[in-house]
């Protein structure tokens, strides 16, 4: 079996005085998926950006695609949110997930046919082939979503990272991702996800990672997501709904 | 009419119209960028922070154009070291900088006698004493940073559009940043001689914002740049030979002229109705859009 | 010289004050901005002979207006105006001046200052803006932090952001007006953005750095006047008075960059022996 896509080992980091994640630990399998589970400053995008080696490590260890995060970017491939990106940007929709192509291009070349048709069929693949001429600010919160998803498949990763893919989208949006993230998980693509929304969560991920600021729980989401868990990571009581399977924590 | 007639059989009046048309072609485009990069504020703090270095290189009788250029570089090494300390955001890094360079140059400047003929030339422009030495300067400088510019155009792009994309796959942002000011503050450089530190922001500015009216694409943005930098030179030079005011600043207003009459002319085009649906509530609330550095708050 | 003296005390406080709001809004482009579009104000005044405070804030009224009313519009990054608005209206001031007798004179006076040759009269007028911005500025403290930190928040609570942030604009440009016969068209910006920095590189809280700008500024004017002063018995030049306070505080700033960075090295080498205890 091949190398893990992810490996964690004891991993903390910090930006100050305060630690902001602590004790992580678990792997990822290729065509595995991750969800990352926690409050707003649980440590979700420290760990994000810690797997892109953008945050100073204290302690322990973080392995990705088998080696240091710096040496693997080229096959890792990071999905923002998209309204952190300015809609005023003067760039049209295939532009974007063209941009996904750069780094194969490489420096002082421009992007060759078989460039463009790879990111033609990344467009189509989340339906949005008709809207590559459209400026990126001029299409909704779901279709920009998608826009940045095409992004990461035209760029052939091995590892893809999403930061709340699914937050404020339309329901066509979540059904064209989880779909695309189904087929890209079975050509051996790993997923880490960060998220909120504990049903897509069970939808998208087999492996789910709870995160308090530090490691709450790591393992196959059946094991790992429990009220008990859930409690410790969210804070408050939780409810367990009549059906079983569903659970709601308030604080 | 006449005025204007008279001064081109001058060969010094040639001169400078030609400085004018190179040195608008190669602020307009090198302009777009600084659009894209939330760089204007830099831009009038670069102006400031050459002027320590063209005072030495005076009092040195070196190059002023070197001089300003490598103190002006200096400064920008300074920012992005400065700015990895994140104990200020960057637009008020680069206020610190812009005022502390400029004292710095006129301490430098009331250190010694005379000089102030070259300093109201340095702060407001001059470009009607501009030399044939001077014009093949601008002209090989222009074809290099336009090459540049050219060559690394797609990560310069993808650099402004999505910082945190950019530094994920794998791009030295530092280094692309410290690439491009250096371009812009060369750029800056050039257009000195022409409206003067003080002004060349509106080489640099404003005819890229003009483009931006009238366009939402990059590279008919920086034609459009480019033909708006050159014909405020040639306008206004013939504006200051006519009614015999300051070359640079005639040029600097109409760039103004043509932002604002740009302005009018497409306000039609900005009611037009969105002609995509409503699917999501980002619509209705208007997508937040979070701004990166130096977004001022109005 | 004790006539200059207060004037920079005056001027510390107010800049100190405003530059800590300065910082937390990023305003530091709309500071320097004002500061070129007041420029044709008092080149009007100084060419009609009228009073330079009356022109000046003319220009500083009309900047913010029109700030505020272009900046709603389309698609135009806020900074980009005000390039557009500091580059056409020094522009305007140059062409002004060019048409006067003595060109070079009259530009290096009006863009630099003179703050040793400062009257009685300007001390009142300065000090009457500096009562009129600290005022306001206790009477709306609170809203002017809520509005930094969490605009969405302030209008939640049914504050106007865009009438606070009108305000907080006007009080700059009082400032600017305040500030630059003595300095200059063109070192105002540093008595209101750096004392408020090299306080914000070592303090948190927003009262430390209030008090930290006001007494950094203060110190620094001080020094920088009493060095000035010294170099004007040896050399007879007043033109270097506001530029050499301003290179002592942007040494001061730095020095402050150092100290806060040291000080963030021993806590992130403390941390990790902590967890790796």
């Amino acid at each position: 079996m091949a190398e893990p896509a992810l490996r964690l080992q004891g991993l903390s980091a910090a930006y100050g005085r305060q630690p902001v994640l602590e004790g992580v630990t678990g792997s990822v399998d290729p065509g595995g998926s991750l969800a990352l589970i926690g409050p707003n400053g649980a440590g979700k995008s420290t760990l994000i950006r810690s797997i892109l080696g953008l945050v100073p490590v204290v302690t322990g260890t973080v392995e990705v695609l088998g080696t240091t995060p710096e040496r693997a970017r080229r096959d890792v491939a990071y999905v923002p949110q998209a309204d952190t990106l300015d809609p005023a940007f003067p760039v049209d929709a295939f532009g974007v997930v063209l941009m996904g192509r750069y780094r194969r291009v490489g420096w002082l070349r421009r992007p060759g046919r078989q460039d463009r048709a790879v990111a033609r069929a990344a467009l189509e693949r989340v339906g949005l082939g008709s809207r590559g001429g459209d400026r990126f600010g001029t299409l909704s919160g779901g279709q920009r979503q998608r826009v940045l998803l095409a992004r990461a498949i035209a760029q052939e990763a091995r590892l893809l990272l999403l930061d709340e893919p699914f937050n404020g989208v339309d329901s066509t949006t979540t059904e064209v991702v989880l779909d695309v993230l189904a087929q890209l998980r079975s050509k051996g693509v790993a997923l880490v996800m960060a998220t909120h929304d504990l049903s897509i969560a069970h939808l998208a991920c087999g492996d789910a990672c709870l995160l308090n600021r530090h490691q709450v729980a790591f393992g196959p989401i059946g094991q790992a997501l429990t009220a008990d868990t859930l409690k410790q990571t969210y804070g408050g009581t939780a409810l367990v709904l009549a059906g079983g399977s569903t659970i709601i924590t308030a604080s | 009419m006449g005025a204007v007639l008279d001064s081109l059989s001058q060969p010094f009046f040639r001169r400078a119209l030609l400085e004018a048309v190179l040195v608008g072609v190669l602020a307009g485009i090198v302009g777009v960028h600084v659009l894209l990069r939330r760089l204007p504020f830099f831009v009038v703090a670069m102006s400031h922070a050459t002027f320590p270095g063209v005072v030495l290189a005076s009092i040195l009788g070196t190059s002023l154009f070197l001089g300003g250029s490598a103190f002006g570089l200096l400064v920008v090494l300074a920012l992005v070291v400065l700015g990895t300390q994140r104990a200020v955001d960057d637009t008020s890094l680069i206020g610190v900088l812009l005022a502390g360079s400029f004292a710095l140059g006129i301490l430098l400047q009331s250190a010694r006698t005379g000089g102030s003929k070259e300093l109201s030339a340095f702060l407001v422009g001059s470009v009607l004493t501009v030399t044939p030495a001077d014009l093949v300067t601008t002209a090989l400088v222009g074809v290099v940073l336009l090459l540049g510019l050219g060559l690394t155009h797609k990560e310069l792009v993808l650099t402004a559009f999505d910082r945190g994309g950019a530094a994920a796959t794998g791009y030295r942002l530092r280094l692309v940043d410290l690439g491009l000011l250096a371009a812009v503050t060369v750029a800056m450089v050039t257009t000195i001689p022409v409206v003067g530190t003080l002004l060349a922001v509106a080489l640099l500015t404003v005819p890229a914002l003009t483009a931006r009216l009238w366009t939402d694409r990059i590279p008919p943005a920086m034609a459009i740049a480019a033909v708006v930098g050159a014909g405020s030179g040639v306008v206004g030079l013939a504006l200051s030979a006519t009614y015999d005011i300051a070359a640079g600043g005639a040029i600097a207003l109409t760039t103004a002229a043509a932002f604002t009459a740009s302005f009018v002319l497409t306000l039609p085009r900005s009611h037009r109705p969105r002609n995509t649906p409503l699917d999501s509530l980002d619509d209705l609330h208007g997508a937040p859009g979070t701004r990166g550095r130096g977004q001022s708050g109005v | 010289m004790l006539r200059a003296l207060v004037q920079v005390l005056l001027l510390a406080v107010v800049g100190g004050l405003v530059g800590v709001h300065v910082l937390l809004r990023r305003l530091a482009f709309v500071t320097e901005a004002l500061q070129h579009t007041v420029f044709p104000g008092i080149v009007a005044a100084f060419l009609l002979g009228q009073s330079l405070l009356l022109g000046a804030l003319a220009a500083a009224v009309s900047t913010v207006v029109l700030l505020v009313v272009t900046t709603r519009a389309r698609r135009l990054d806020q900074d980009g105006v005000l390039a557009l608005l500091a580059a056409a209206a020094f522009a305007l001031g140059v062409v002004l001046v060019s048409r006067g007798r003595s060109f070079q004179h009259d530009l290096t006076v009006l863009l630099f200052g003179r703050i040793l040759t400062v009257d009685d009269r300007q001390l009142v007028e300065t000090a009457a803006l500096a009562l009129v911005c600290v005022v306001t500025l206790v009477a709306l403290h609170k809203e002017l932090v809520l509005l930094a930190f969490d605009e969405t928040a302030a209008a939640a609570l049914g504050y106007r952001p865009a009438v606070l942030a009108v305000v907080l604009n006007v009080l700059v440009a009082l400032v600017v007006v305040a500030a630059i016969r003595s300095v200059g068209s063109v070192l105002v910006v540093a008595f209101v953005v750096t004392p408020a920095a090299a306080a914000r590189s070592v303090t948190r809280s927003v009262g430390g750095a209030m008090v930290g700008a006001v007494a950094f500024s203060a110190v620094c004017g001080w020094i920088g006047l009493a060095a000035s002063y010294e170099l004007s018995v040896d050399h007879g030049l007043d033109l270097a008075s506001g530029a050499t306070v301003v290179a002592v505080m942007t040494l001061g700033f730095l020095a402050a960059v150092c100290v806060g960075a040291a000080a963030r090295l021993v806590g992130r080498w403390r941390t990790a022996s902590l967890l790796a205890s």
